[in-house]
């Protein structure tokens, strides 16, 4: 142990063929990671935490996307579904999607609770116990009431339409301190006004004697008679056919924490597996459906705070699946991969990029009887997402467009354009019958995620989910998850704020019995 | 934004015969036109790889056609796609060059577009011609394919700041970075 200083952010690739020793080893830095990092440190235990990402600083953030997607996200930017129907951005890097993210920042809706309350069995985990949490987790990521000077243009056309149907918009609060409104959080934030876990937990953590290891990839949980024993690591170093193993031994537990999609994989990796089978099974993306529409005016929507206004008008829509509205940023390589179509009829539709406001629609899945998709994981590491696109999803993208041109319409848009491979050119509502009876299916209409949820859901019975209301693994006793794979359905909300309050729920509890 | 190859393998029946007769026709296949040429040592595609990417990021940019606009060539896209390919899992690296064969062949272009010639060896109609019908194709797996070629060549050659003039964004602000 003496060859390590403590708290401090280490490369694992200038340690290969390290083994170390520690109270709690924890895999992941972001939102769940980072804090649970924190509460544990600052309770006494000596903690670990193995991030697969590198260490990016503000210094490092240089706002091209051509850098960020490949040094900052998944697979280079590359992650999606098997069938390559849905985009999935997600974070890989010290602070995990918490860097990236567009600072949304919302509690867990009451009606999400009550339904894993209901149709989940879960008990024991509501609103009052996890309320002290959310303000901590407030209060310490700087998230205040929503900014009306927060509203760039392009969220000012969601804000006004929505107004003018009666539509209910609200301003988003957003963990932000002294923003410069550059409009940049998904590339990393280059003035450090974005408060993510790299800037406010993992200081934390470190200062309360914790180490974090980057480039450490974690490949395998080790068990040893009904516990977890510790995570071996790949490192991958220049020069060397096969990646170096680095391992981490925890006395007390091993949290995880690589996020929906990485956890439940390296769940199934290591074959810890549950009798139910439930392991890897309803992983939710809040599937996300475009629309384009085009002003007379600039939006310049490549510009300012990203994501500042939402509307949860149709989150409920009772027997059919519900989906918010908020916006994306238009960059052009985000916007070039998004927009249909090739060569000159692509070129077009880009070269009005300046005057193009993007609204999305993020279905709420798994409130339903929609199962979400699957992971899996491949002997040779490779991780795969099956998402089939239900009946009831589609339902709602069709009406989801519907209902995102029309407010764009009252917005004053000139023109509306979906992402259908065919698209759709609407000017008024009489041109909304089309939308019914264009081809709507993978690869027909851009999709993609921003959020990842499920795979290790929380639950009272065995036979349906894979850890306890508390995280802990329901085989394995000193196991825990928590990050967002624990969520039983999607959230119906942006989710880092849920998986930052939820672990640390579950962290301060396995802090006060260690 | 890359295919796979059990992707590849499982859509059943259809995709699976134009992949079989498409991975052998490939092989026998004389190499397509090859016009344009790595700028360096080429890490995972082979030249001929090299040379279809090439070909199919031509028509998928405007840069060929418009002028003022950057060529695919000129941005050094599939360059760029070979370094992109270095950093993925091996399997998803293996996959998108399976596609290219796929893609190239005599067989695929005849089924899929009515175009018995490898793609690189058909004119610039033809060839847009075989984009589009991969595009709208039935089949799932040619829809995925297509995506996945068009994707990488969007990405790569959008994200090169000698385009960000024509599509009238000014690029990121300067930020002093010895603020905060």
């Amino acid at each position: 142990m003496s060859i390590l200083s403590p708290g401090r952010i280490r490369d694992a690739r200038l340690e290969p063929n390290l083994a170390v020793e520690c109270d709690y080893a924890i895999v992941g830095s972001g939102a769940g990671g980072s804090v649970a990092a924190a509460v544990l440190a600052e309770s006494g235990a000596r903690v670990m935490v193995v991030e697969e990402g590198g260490h990016f600083t503000r210094r490092d953030f240089n706002m091209q996307e051509a850098w960020a997607y490949d040094a900052l996200y998944q697979d280079h930017g590359n992650r999606a579904t098997e069938d390559l129907s849905i985009v999935i951005l997600q974070g890989r890097t010290v602070g995990g999607g918490t860097t990236v993210n567009w600072t949304s920042s919302f509690r867990t809706p009451d009606r999400t609770l009550a339904l894993w309350a209901s149709r989940h069995g879960l008990s024991g985990l509501d609103a009052a116990a996890l309320a002290p949490h959310f303000a901590a987790v407030e209060a310490r990521l700087s998230i205040r009431e929503g900014d009306p000077d927060d509203v760039n243009a392009n969220n000012r056309k969601l804000l006004e339409g929505a107004r003018k149907l009666g539509w209910n918009p609200e301003l988003i609060r957003r963990s932000v301190k002294g923003c410069a409104r550059l409009g940049y959080c998904g590339m990393g934030c280059p003035l450090d006004a974005k408060q993510t876990a790299a800037l406010t937990y993992i200081p934390d953590a470190l200062a309360a004697g914790a180490h974090l290891f980057t480039n450490a990839r974690a490949k395998l949980i080790e068990t040893d008679r009904g516990r977890a024993k510790g995570v071996v690591c790949d490192v991958t170093v220049a020069n060397s056919p096969r990646p170096k193993r680095f391992v981490v031994y925890a006395r007390q537990g091993v949290l995880l924490a690589g996020g929906a999609i990485n956890t439940p994989a390296l769940l199934l990796r290591s074959k810890i597996v549950n009798a139910s089978q439930a392991l890897g099974q309803r992983t939710f993306l809040h599937p996300t459906v475009p629309l384009v529409s085009f002003y007379d005016e600039p939006i310049e929507g490549f510009y300012g705070a990203p994501q500042s206004v939402a509307c949860h008008h149709f989150a409920d829509r009772g027997e059919r699946v519900g989906y918010f509205l908020e916006t994306a940023p238009v960059h052009p390589m985000l916007s070039a991969v998004a927009f249909s179509g090739f060569g000159d009829a692509h070129r077009r539709t880009m070269e009005r990029l300046a005057h193009a406001q993007a609204t999305i629609a993020l279905l709420i899945d798994g409130h339903h009887d929609d199962a979400g998709g699957r992971v899996r994981a491949d002997p040779d590491d490779r991780i795969r997402i099956d998402y089939p696109l239900s009946p009831a999803l589609r339902e709602a993208a069709v009406d989801a467009i519907k209902n995102m041109a029309r407010l764009q319409l009252a917005a004053g848009a000139r023109e509306v354009v979906t992402l259908h491979e065919d698209p759709l050119v609407i000017r008024s509502e009489a041109d909304l019958a089309q939308v019914d009876g264009a081809a709507f299916g993978p690869n027909r209409h851009t999709l993609f995620s921003a959020h990842q949820m499920g795979g290790a859901a929380m639950g009272n019975d065995r036979a349906t989910s894979v850890v306890d209301g508390r995280g802990r693994h329901h085989e394995l006793e000193n196991l825990w998850v928590v990050d967002g794979s624990i969520f039983p359905t999607s959230l119906g909300v942006n989710p880092q704020l849920s998986i930052y309050a939820h672990a640390r729920l579950f962290a301060t509890e396995i802090a006060r019995h260690h | 934004m890359t295919v796979t190859r059990r992707g590849f393998l499982k859509k059943g029946f259809v995709g699976g015969a134009i992949l079989a007769g498409g991975g052998v026709l490939a092989l026998m296949a004389a190499p397509g036109k090859r016009t344009r040429s790595p700028s360096g040592k080429l890490a995972v595609l082979s030249a001929y790889e090299y040379a279809i990417f090439s070909a199919a990021a031509a028509r998928l940019v405007p840069g060929d056609g418009a002028p003022g606009w950057p060529s695919a060539e000129a941005l050094q896209t599939a360059d760029k796609l070979d370094a992109l390919l270095a950093q993925l899992h091996p399997g998803a690296a293996r996959d998108f060059k399976r596609l290219l064969h796929v893609f190239e062949s005599a067989v695929t272009g005849l089924t899929s577009s009515g175009m018995p010639l490898p793609f690189t060896r058909c004119t610039p109609a033809q060839q847009d011609r075989r984009l589009q019908a991969w595009r709208h194709a039935r089949v799932e797996l040619l829809r995925s394919g297509y995506q996945a070629m068009k994707r990488l060549a969007h990405a790569l050659y959008y994200s090169s700041p000698p385009t960000y003039e024509r599509v009238g964004y000014p690029g990121p602000p300067v930020v002093p970075q010895s603020a905060p």
